[in-house]
């Protein structure tokens, strides 16, 4: 999986340094002072890093909760994401991590006590001020689509703060190695008025399932049709295997969420139907957390880097369209298009539980 | 420069793919590699000595010292184009057995301070830490290789390709139980002779690489051939260069075959035309070729 671990200095005898360093003794291990040494240097080329990705073991400075940007999901009051690590294990084509680092080598941040007291501090009322907007998404917003209902269920009316996990990075994906879940279920559970969301592709669901669900805990697992998956997500696991894993967790009693996500414009409904099909003759739907479909889309300046480093790609060569920031495939008729796929999914799942995560007119094209 | 952006040894097509540059400081160095991948003299000979096999592999013998390392790149790199760089040679080491090779995951210059950090490619090779020092080192103070050119080297040659495409391999000739002083030149191609597999699947590995990088960003002939026969701007030949890689990712390159053929009365027209083809174009043939578009 990697070709070298890289460790800060200053995390060298951190019990989970010394826990993964052993765990991958066989790999050259390398000290450095600061991780920004190796990662996203200037001139690295995210697709020939990706060929032989290390992992870098690391502390977080600075921030480490930040404000979700807007559409990321739920209608909460205080929804925030944070990031213990930087990059992902899986090769999903269409993923804007590719064009928001120059480098592909993986980032944890091995201080999660950390992370948990700056998520206790935002908890305890000291809010986000507002200059501290989302970093990549600070100068456009995301429109939510007014005719389609946002999800109000229980768990985010009753929760004070929302915290996503697995923005930068999938978050159970490299959970056998980081016990990154084994360390926050635990400490979510004891602060119920504050919602985790871990997003994932990923079947490590071992460490939860040995828990036990917590009712603050979502486990939010995206999925495309069958040919998207097969075409564009290289080393994540079968769907069929996701749905199985989401299955054990929802008989576990586990809040499962499911993400329809990225949305290609040439998708046909057709070939929804036959994923929600799928999907809901393996889940209860009754006992969904919510369900959202988001189109394909990247800020724009990521776009362009993804670009330069994919030109053989078809799928960035298709028509795009860039409006707020925001680049996205063009489809000569999304809203009515968006409406059969919705009007698919409505026949499975109750609308009050689903969002819409889509970008509406078109002000820039190539 | 940035290298990751248009850099001159990554022309339109073909040219530099896979093309790997050496870089040793000594003759000696470079006696076994000129043997092992059959490598010719380019002539006339200059300021450097420099070496080729013809088909993409060349080596420069640049002299001791990181300054003379450096300089010895910047000129090969003037007389054959490299996609990738390897620097080869013999260094000291604080504990490590003479003979032993050491593929370098980091290097740090002892006069700057300055650090570099190549790559780890996966190849299952040893690896370590080198200083590159100003004068030979016989006290090897440190648990590290020691050279005079490696940092001189990587700082020159990660300005003209990306870093993820530069190694640096070491085979110790001397440590504190076979001191420096004891060493004798003539050592030299026997100590890289016992490390032939590990060189050449390393050399392997970066043709490969560099043939896949390369190719990435290769554009297709047609490119070319509108170049010749229309008179195209600095913005515009770009924007044509955009436009045919877009028809090779969609799989339209038989079209743009098509539109090459033809006659336009001039660039503009040419680029509306081609415009007009990837308007709403989808891949052709591609696997998700079973969703019907719309």
């Amino acid at each position: 999986m990697f070709s070298a671990i890289y460790f800060e200095s200053a995390v060298r005898d951190h019990p989970r340094t010394r826990a993964i360093l052993r765990r991958y003794r066989d790999l050259p291990q390398i000290e450095c002072e600061r991780y920004s040494e190796i990662f996203n240097r200037k001139s690295q080329n995210f697709r020939l890093q990706k060929e032989n990705p290390a992992l870098i073991l690391a502390r977080k400075h600075g921030r480490k909760v930040l404000p979700a940007p807007g559409g990321y999901g739920f209608d909460a009051a205080g929804s925030h994401y944070f990031s213990h690590m930087l990059n992902c294990i899986y090769d999903c084509r269409y993923c804007f991590l590719q064009g928001m680092y120059r480098s592909a080598h993986c980032v944890l941040f091995v201080n999660y006590e950390d992370f948990a007291d700056a998520i206790e501090r935002t908890l305890s009322g000291s809010a986000l001020p507002k200059e501290d907007a989302h970093p990549r998404y600070s100068q456009h917003t995301y429109s939510q689509d007014t005719h389609v209902p946002t999800r109000t269920d229980e768990a985010s009316r009753g929760a004070e703060q929302v915290f996503y996990s697995g923005y930068d990075c999938d978050s159970l994906a490299f959970e056998p190695a980081s016990g990154f879940a084994e360390f926050f279920v635990p400490w979510f559970a004891a602060r119920p008025r504050a919602v985790l969301e871990l997003r994932t592709k990923s079947t490590q669901i071992g460490g939860l399932l040995k828990h036990g669900p917590i009712p603050n805990c979502i486990i939010a697992m995206s999925f495309t049709t069958a040919a998207a998956a097969a075409r564009w997500e290289h080393g994540v696991p079968a769907i069929d295997k996701r749905l199985a894993a989401l299955r054990r967790l929802q008989e576990a009693g586990w809040s499962v969420a499911l993400r329809f996500e990225p949305l290609m414009p040439d998708t046909n409904p057709d070939a929804c139907r036959e994923l929600f099909e799928l999907v809901f003759s393996r889940l209860d739907s009754r006992w969904l957390h919510s369900v959202s479909i988001g189109l394909f889309r990247m800020p724009a300046d990521y776009f362009r880097n993804t670009l330069k480093l994919y030109p053989d790609e078809a799928l960035f060569a298709r028509e795009t369209r860039t409006r707020n920031g925001v680049t996205s495939l063009r489809h000569p008729n999304e809203e009515a298009w968006l409406r059969q796929i919705e009007t698919a999914l409505f026949r499975h799942i109750d609308p009050k539980n689903y969002y819409r995560c889509a970008d509406g007119e078109t002000d820039r094209e190539n | 420069m940035n290298a990751t952006s248009e850099h001159p040894s990554l022309p339109a097509s073909g040219g530099s793919e896979g093309t790997v540059n050496l870089a040793v400081a000594h003759r000696l160095e470079a006696e076994r590699l000129i043997q092992w991948f059959g490598l010719s003299e380019i002539m006339p000979r200059e300021e450097f000595p420099c070496f080729e096999d013809g088909e993409g592999l060349s080596l420069v013998v640049t002299g001791s010292g990181a300054e003379r390392a450096a300089a010895g790149v910047r000129y090969l790199h003037g007389r054959r184009l490299g996609s990738a760089w390897l620097n080869i040679g013999i260094a000291g080491h604080g504990s490590a057995a003479v003979g032993t090779g050491l593929l370098i995951h980091r290097i740090a210059r002892r006069e700057t301070g300055k650090r570099f950090w190549p790559p780890a490619p996966g190849l299952k090779l040893p690896g370590g830490s080198l200083i590159t020092v100003s004068e030979a080192e016989t006290e090897y103070a440190e648990d590290a290789a020691y050279d005079m050119e490696a940092a001189g080297f990587f700082a020159a040659a990660s300005r003209l390709v990306t870093p993820d495409l530069i190694n640096v391999y070491k085979i110790i000739s001397d440590n504190p139980a076979h001191p420096l002083a004891g060493f004798r030149r003539g050592q030299v191609p026997s100590l890289f002779g016992a490390r032939e597999s590990e060189i050449r699947s390393l050399v392997a590995h970066l043709r490969e690489r560099g043939a896949r990088f390369a190719h990435w960003r290769s554009l297709p002939a047609e490119y070319r051939q509108l170049l010749e026969k229309y008179h195209f701007s600095v913005t515009r030949k770009a924007a044509l260069g955009k436009l045919c890689r877009r028809f090779t990712a969609l799989g339209m390159g038989p079209r743009l075959t098509v539109l090459v053929s033809k006659r336009y009365h001039s660039a503009g027209a040419l680029m509306a035309a081609l415009e007009g083809e990837l308007a709403g174009a989808l891949p052709v043939g591609g696997k998700d070729s079973n969703e019907p578009a719309f």
